[in-house]
């Protein structure tokens, strides 16, 4: 009989479960995992770091995963500090060390999927030095714009982790030129402040001497 | 000029670098602020943009993250030390970094042919980065130079200088190398 095989989706965003698009993403392909005969579960790593115990719980979770997908959103070109915490813990524990395969979903604000490449470079390096197995990742940009898109994008890609074949590096054509994604987002972020009554205070300075 | 160091160091691991960087400042003629991170609470960002279009320019959570975006908006040199990790920044770092977002205009511009958003005070600063590692490691510092090249364009910073040193470096030297090559 075949031993169980365990896959866990780290989500790296602070909405976490069910309200994050690292979730949506990430979920996608958990489904197909789950489809290949996979056991599954979800852990959201900002709930994981908010206390010791809390911490262990979620250290042995990772310790008993074949299959870890890591998905967030890109912050300041790495990971939101939770995430590296959390990183810091495995790695220095050696947790999954020689068993534990890693792929990481990175997304995005701007339209360029290119700026998620420095935060996969230290995903790559975090498995190197954790002793995980690194698959690869997907850097995604506009994924907020065409999460539809995205997410049946994927599922090639999940099929090819869940059979060991080589993962498609092409997810998804641009939805729109950056010059017009810009265009678009500066009138969003207005709006956005107009339903708070802040549309004057955008551009304050409040730190300013 | 006024510098703020942001000290992400986990333990004394980057003792010895904070002592040449101070140094190094104090030489270039800098007014040298040291926030030690890891003896400040900070909450992690939320990822709310409360920050953007409710309280501009402000942070939601009411914790040291505020004091450290005042710092930032103020200085003219902002400072990362860290022990490099896994390429990048230390968790104690990346806490102070991620909420430097209130410094940031949702606004987006166009930048070395990217999408990055626009600094919301007059003058940006400038970006140095010194890493510690415990012994040489090309990859590594191929990476963490990278990624301060990176938030660098994010902050819209004039000039920008990146270093990791090991027990084996002459400290002093780096640190002077990169406060003349920003100041």
């Amino acid at each position: 009989m075949m031993a169980e095989r365990r896959a866990l989706l780290l989500i790296g965003s602070p909405r976490g479960i069910g309200h994050s698009t690292s979730d949506r993403l990430g979920g996608r392909v958990l489904d197909v995992l789950k489809e290949h005969g996979f056991l599954t579960e979800k852990l959201h790593v900002h709930a994981a770091m908010a206390s010791p115990q809390e911490l262990e719980s979620a250290l042995a979770v990772i310790g008993a995963a074949d299959m870890v997908i890591l998905s967030l959103p890109l912050y300041v070109d790495s990971f939101p500090a939770p995430v590296i915490a959390f990183l810091e813990q495995i790695a220095e524990r050696r947790i999954g060390a020689g068993r534990a395969r890693l792929f990481v979903i990175i997304q995005c604000g701007f339209p360029e999927k290119e700026q998620n490449a420095t935060a996969l470079a230290i995903a790559e390096r975090f498995a190197a030095e954790a002793g995980w197995s690194w698959l690869g990742g997907v850097g995604l940009g506009e994924a907020e714009w065409q999460h539809k898109d995205v997410a049946r994008a994927l599922a090639p890609v999940a099929e090819a982790i869940a059979n060991g074949t080589a993962i498609p590096q092409s997810v998804l054509r641009k939805a729109m030129p950056a010059w017009l994604y810009r265009f678009g987002g500066n009138i969003m972020w207005r709006l956005a402040a107009r339903k708070h009554h802040a549309t004057r205070s955008l551009r304050a300075r409040p730190y300013a001497e | 000029m006024n510098a703020v160091v942001l000290d992400g160091a986990r333990g004394t691991e980057c003792r010895g670098a904070l002592a040449a960087l101070q140094q190094a400042l104090a030489e270039a003629g800098h007014t040298t602020e040291v926030i030690p991170l890891r003896e400040r609470t900070i909450a992690p960002c939320r990822g709310c943009f409360g920050c953007w279009v409710t309280t501009a320019g402000e942070c939601v959570i009411d914790d040291a993250g505020r004091q450290v975006a005042r710092a930032i908006a103020r200085c003219d040199l902002l400072v990362y030390l860290t022990p490099v990790t896994f390429g990048g920044v230390s968790s104690e770092l990346k806490k102070a970094v991620d909420r430097m977002l209130p410094d940031i205009l949702p606004f987006f511009a166009r930048v070395n042919g990217e999408t990055h958003h626009h600094w919301r005070y007059q003058k940006s600063p400038r970006l140095m980065g010194l890493g510690v590692l415990p012994r040489p490691d090309r990859e590594a510092e191929n990476i963490f130079k990278t990624l301060i090249e990176r938030n660098a364009l994010n902050l819209n910073a004039p000039r920008t200088a990146a270093a990791v040193v090991t027990p084996e470096s002459d400290l002093r030297a780096t640190a002077a190398a990169l406060a003349k090559a920003v100041t």
